[in-house]
């Protein structure tokens, strides 16, 4: 029997008996709920307020990136590897991009790298930010989402400054980065790097040792380490259940072997020490990022392949040949050998990989976006499994799925 | 161990290691590359070599799977190519839990059918949905805009894509 309650919500009476005398109730959670950070519908399952059953339901935000950029060469599918995990958009780029140098087999100047952790770090800290943010409204401190936003919005005016963008930067591209870092944005940067570590003690200081926070993370959301191995759970949601993976130190790109910072885990397991990783990887992001602004070296920011990248603006004025390569390459693209190459990176929410077919011409046969959110949103029925509802929105936080990242 | 009888080919793609072994012994060769020490699946999709030009592929799909050994931190990728219609590969959703959703992903862009799955359905596209829109016969951009006021019913994909 099928009862409509009010604002979208349809509750069906199962005739299971649950262990409370009463019924068995389905709920559709979702797909509109605030707490589901996008478009997420939960089937789940209730006995009483303990969820028995729970079916993630995807799909809403699928936006078919992985078809579309079938149909555009391969500088132009940077554009849209940008927009399927929306909050972290260099992770995107750069996993498209590593992937390409594969298989065009270059390797970018020490600066571009350095250029390309410095915008990871950033976004990495933008993106816990709005995570912090958003769980802390959740979970009853609505004043963490102003403190949030305020840095954000300072990671933001970077965005722009270096790339034109504050938000779809699209500026790690195969060959290198889109432009050199501007004086300004070192400055801002600096002085990024002097403040975040107060900001963060910030938030410490309301949520760490909140009451009502603790009571409703600690414990909720158990996910074993080995659960969370089997059930192929990456980025925090393996470090906070006390798994040391992390691929900047397990398998290093663009130079991270070269920076000093720690993995940070907690052996707790269950949503606050997810919360404890994420703190902590911000405060790492940080470290890693004044050691890329102190030791960033001199040099190009993009490799010095014609074929690849377009000549600077000066060249068109002086040189034929400088012409002819800027007409062909936005004319026609460029081509990648034929193969098959996988990278991945270490984004905010786990692995980011993407996995590129080429059959030689200057389209892409297949771009697969491996996302972390996708696979991270699987062990959501066991970690809310016997939880009451509401914990259920702790749990849901703290697995940080992005919803265009889950549905690409 | 992965015994080498069942390895057709192997070889390495950009730096990436890859074997490629029949379609039927798919189950067997990742339960064998599972006990090596390669437990996480990190993903698994399909390629469409519809009109290659090249000639080198045997079929028209092919499925790969990317595994990755934790401990070693090695990665390789297991390839089968698989034709027909549906075409048709066994289920790895009991050695690898993750492999659900992307074996229901994979269903629902390539129709490619993953025989033992307990719940082989489409899951990012709308459940009424013709069509396994990522082959390379599917159009880009064949499909009206919801909302216009033209069309009867959204869905204008080929019925036979």
């Amino acid at each position: 029997m099928t009862t409509e309650i009010g604002q979208g919500i349809t509750v069906t009476k199962t005739g299971e008996q649950g262990a409370f005398g009463g019924e068995l109730l389905t709920i559709n959670f979702g797909p509109h709920h605030p707490s589901t950070h996008g478009v997420l519908r939960l089937i789940v399952d209730l006995d009483g307020e303990q969820v028995r059953r729970l079916k993630p339901v995807i799909g809403y935000l699928h936006t078919g990136i992985e078809k579309q950029a079938e149909a555009l060469r391969w500088q132009q599918v940077v554009v849209v590897t940008d927009r399927h995990d929306y909050l972290s958009p260099p992770f995107n780029n750069l996993s498209y991009a590593l992937a390409v140098e594969k298989l065009l087999g270059v390797e970018v100047p020490p600066r571009a790298n350095a250029l390309r952790v410095i915008m990871c770090e950033l976004t990495r800290i933008s993106s816990h930010l709005v995570w912090l943010g958003t769980s802390g409204i959740e979970l009853g401190a609505s004043t963490m989402l102003m403190y949030c936003f305020r840095e954000r919005d300072t990671i933001l005016d970077m965005n722009e400054e270096i790339s034109g963008f504050r938000m779809h930067t699209s500026y790690i591209r195969p060959g290198g980065v889109m432009a050199d870092a501007t004086p300004r944005f070192l400055e801002l940067l600096d002085r990024f790097c002097n403040q975040m570590p107060g900001n963060i003690d910030e938030y410490e200081a309301l949520l760490t040792m909140n009451p009502i926070f603790r009571s409703r993370t600690i414990g909720i959301g158990r996910l074993p380490a080995e659960d969370a191995k089997v059930l192929g759970a990456t980025g925090p949601m393996l470090r906070g259940s006390g798994v040391p993976w992390d691929l900047r130190k397990s398998m290093p790109y663009s130079g991270y072997e070269s920076y000093d910072f720690e993995v940070a885990t907690s052996d707790l397991c269950d949503c606050y020490g997810r919360y404890l990783v994420r703190i902590k990887e911000m405060r790492e992001s940080v470290k890693i990022l004044r050691q890329a602004l102190d030791g960033l070296p001199d040099g190009p920011v993009n490799i010095d392949d014609r074929k690849v990248l377009p000549p600077p603006r000066e060249e068109l004025e002086t040189s034929m040949e400088a012409v002819i390569h800027h007409f062909k390459l936005f004319t026609e693209g460029y081509t990648v050998p034929a193969g098959d190459a996988y990278a991945a990176v270490e984004s905010g929410r786990g692995e980011n990989g993407c996995y590129v077919v080429s059959d030689g011409t200057h389209k892409p046969r297949r771009v697969k976006f491996r996302s972390a959110s996708f696979v991270n949103l699987q062990p959501l029925e066991r970690m809310a499994m016997n939880h009451m509802v509401a914990d259920m929105v702790a749990i849901i936080g703290t697995a940080d799925a992005v919803l265009g990242d889950v549905d690409r | 161990m992965i015994s080498d009888n069942l390895i057709l080919e192997r070889g390495v793609s950009a730096g990436d290691a890859w074997i490629a072994v029949a379609p039927e012994n798919v189950h067997m060769a990742l339960g064998a590359l599972k006990e090596e020490g390669y437990r996480l699946l990190v993903f698994l999709t399909c390629v469409d070599h519809l009109a290659d030009s090249s000639g080198q592929f045997p079929a028209r799909f092919e499925v790969v799977y990317e595994l990755r050994n934790m401990e070693t931190r090695e990665l390789i990728r297991v390839r089968a190519f698989i034709d027909g219609d549906p075409p048709r590969i066994d289920s790895v959703h009991d050695l690898f839990p993750p492999a659900n959703w992307d074996e229901r992903e994979t269903f629902d862009m390539f129709g490619v059918v993953f025989a033992g799955h307990p719940d082989l359905t489409r899951i990012l596209m709308p459940d009424d949905w013709v069509g396994h829109p990522l082959r390379r016969d599917f159009p880009v951009g064949g499909e009206v805009v919801e909302f216009s006021e033209e069309h009867e019913t959204w869905q204008t994909a080929p019925e036979k894509a």
